[in-house]
């Protein structure tokens, strides 16, 4: 695909120029963290688009946590409005890629999903600056996009080198072509650049692969060896909360006014009453066997229905956690 | 049966979602509401629930998120034919939902969403016989799959149905049972793990009646449903009785919510109970730690 470059003096044009049509929410790096903000013509536009994910997920945008999916006794669809996501990382792309197999590919297509999902343009961001927590290489992907977004992007000394991913991203970007300039070999040598370093620092990050029967491993675990993996684990279900490929939910019904709502919201396999049955039995009583459920879902189910990981590598399950477990330390010791 | 192959992008889930409805662009979260038109009490806590009309179209073996409006949904198997007029449910008070539902009148509204899951293969049954075991109130999803039979008996051998209840007071359908005996090709034995003064039939847990087999094991398919314990006994002796293992069809309990293989909730090893199921074959779910929970 083309390549063309928006000056650095053009970035908040482009933005405000999105903001016509639909939301934008670009990352916002405050209180020590990265933060996707909705854009606000009014107020100081300071992005940044070099450090990690930002806490929040994409989820959030496609698959919010409290989701109106039906109502009864008439059902009412409601209509969701355009909104661009700019400068959303790979690891983010994954849990996108997660949900569009599961609630697009799958059978029956989740009409909720399939709204937001059209509505939305993901303008993906290069990740120069891995962290600690950051092992995207180790589930299969590169610090930079080349699929799933609608446009990618690397920010460049003069600018932001953009690519168009789809047709969509290529209407954009042909709709605003009074802002790019042409991208000269050099800022492309420059972006070469930026995506080898950041391979290379990701794997001195990880230092170790995961093995190639990983599946095969999750699925025989050595029960001891489960027990102590999750011997920290406090139970506060943060890890699934902020997984961005985690698709778990539960139906509920409420009442408004003379109608009932169906709402979806997100759940999390590791609430001990997840599994449980009208009766009372439980196939999952045990911690031991909810904590690795997770691992199973992620690296082995999924793997086996997809052939590829439920899992993104952005590390926010072990920032995330109470008792700082890393899934990688656990994934490499099978 | 083919082995359940939980590959989800593959041509045959896509078909076989299709063939259920599933594609036609009908929110697949949202419950046709329909009357209750008839409230028949089985025993001191199973009910009949007969909807008016039929709601959503079925396959004997496929089952339906049960709505009560403001309480919310329970899968449940329909226990009436596929062929019938109405549409019925057969149900054991247990948990939030049921409750709700018990509490509702003839005339009161109830969603059904639906059908999930995979139907029993009745094209693979025929010119067989057909031996079928059931507990409490796993009779109300075996009585939709007797009634398909019935619907086309001559293409089947013989039906059995072997059926255990606590007691002769638990026993689920007697007021139908005596006419069903009737039926040429139809072979009813009953048990009570306790009996009265009236009961003159066997006495002991259902695997009792499982002593004497009186089909081809080699050839006949069995079915069976109830609490998930009577199922692991009899799925063992089944199993030694030597049946093979993937005409043994077991209706399986899980936790659901939205029925359709997203929500993860039914989920054992990497099947979805839902999608997949909810009849599996031991042959499916043999190497699964504990499928019976």
């Amino acid at each position: 695909m083309k390549l063309y470059l928006l000056p650095s003096d053009n970035i908040l044009r482009f933005i405000t120029r999105l903001a016509e049509n639909g939301s934008v929410f670009y990352p916002v790096f405050e209180d020590d963290k990265v933060h996707l903000n909705k854009f606000d013509k009014d107020k100081k536009f300071e992005p940044n688009f070099e450090k990690i994910r930002t806490v929040e997920t994409t989820k959030h945008f496609l698959f919010p946590s409290r989701d109106v999916v039906a109502k009864f006794p008439k059902d009412v669809q409601k209509k969701t409005e355009r909104q661009y996501l700019v400068g959303i990382k790979n690891c983010d792309l994954r849990g996108i890629d997660v949900y569009d197999r599961v609630f697009l590919n799958w059978e029956p297509v989740d009409f909720s999903y399939k709204q937001r999902r059209e509505n939305t343009i993901i303008i993906s961001a290069d990740c120069p600056e891995p962290e600690d927590c950051c092992f995207c290489n180790l589930v299969g992907l590169n610090p930079f996009c080349e699929s799933i977004c609608d446009i990618n992007f690397t920010q460049v000394s003069s600018g932001l080198l953009f690519e168009a991913i789809t047709k969509k991203g290529d209407e954009i970007i042909n709709k605003m072509q009074d802002l790019f300039t042409g991208a000269s070999k050099e800022v492309q040598q420059q972006r070469d650049k930026i995506r080898k370093d950041a391979i290379n620092k990701l794997k001195k990050i990880n230092k170790k692969s995961f093995k190639k029967d990983l599946p095969k491993r999750v699925e025989k675990a050595d029960k001891q060896k489960i027990h102590d993996a999750r011997k920290d684990c406090v139970e506060c279900h943060a890890c699934l909360h902020v997984c961005p490929t985690c698709y778990c939910f539960l139906l509920s019904d409420y009442k408004k006014g003379k109608n009932i709502e169906r709402v979806r919201t997100w759940d999390a396999c590791y609430y001990a009453a997840y599994a449980r049955v009208g009766g009372g039995a439980n196939p999952r009583s045990k911690l031991d066997e909810r904590f690795w459920n997770r691992f199973q879902c992620k690296f082995n189910y999924f793997n086996g229905y997809e052939g590829i990981y439920a899992c993104s590598g952005c590390g926010r399950c072990y920032r995330g956690c109470s008792g700082k477990i890393d899934i990688r330390e656990i994934l490499w010791n099978l | 049966m083919e082995p359940v192959n939980p590959v989800r992008n593959s041509d045959k889930v896509l078909d076989q979602n299709q063939r259920m409805g599933l594609s036609n662009g009908v929110n697949p979260y949202y419950p046709v509401p329909t009357k209750i038109k008839k409230i028949i009490p089985e025993t001191s806590n199973i009910t009949t629930f007969i909807l008016e009309g039929m709601p959503i179209k079925f396959e004997a073996g496929q089952f339906a998120e049960l709505t009560v409006p403001g309480v919310g949904e329970a899968p449940f198997t329909p226990s009436s034919s596929p062929y019938a007029k109405d549409m019925e449910f057969t149900i054991m008070q247990v948990g939030r939902v049921t409750t709700a539902l018990f509490n509702l009148k003839q005339g009161d509204i109830v969603g059904v969403r639906g059908p999930f899951g995979k139907p029993y293969p009745l094209k693979d049954f025929k010119g067989k016989e057909i031996y079928i075991v059931g507990g409490g109130v796993g009779f109300a999803p075996l009585r939709s799959l007797f009634l398909a039979l019935l619907h086309n008996i001559k293409d089947y051998k013989n039906i059995y149905i072997r059926y255990g209840a606590r007691t002769p007071d638990d026993i689920v359908y007697r007021r139908l049972i005596p006419d069903w005996q009737k039926i040429n090709g139809v072979d009813i034995v009953l048990t009570v793990d306790v009996g009265d003064e009236s009961w003159k039939d066997t006495v002991g847990v259902v695997t009792v009646l499982l002593d004497k087999i009186p089909v081809n094991v080699k050839t006949s398919p069995t079915i069976a449903c109830g609490p998930p314990i009577m199922l692991k006994f009899v799925t063992r002796r089944l199993v030694e009785a030597g049946f093979t293992h993937s005409n043994i069809y077991l209706s399986m309990e899980s936790n659901m919510s939205c029925g359709f293989g997203k929500c993860n909730h039914c989920r054992l090893g990497e099947i979805y109970v839902c999608k997949d199921g909810p009849v599996l074959t031991w042959e499916d779910v043999k190497d699964i730690e504990e499928p019976f929970i």
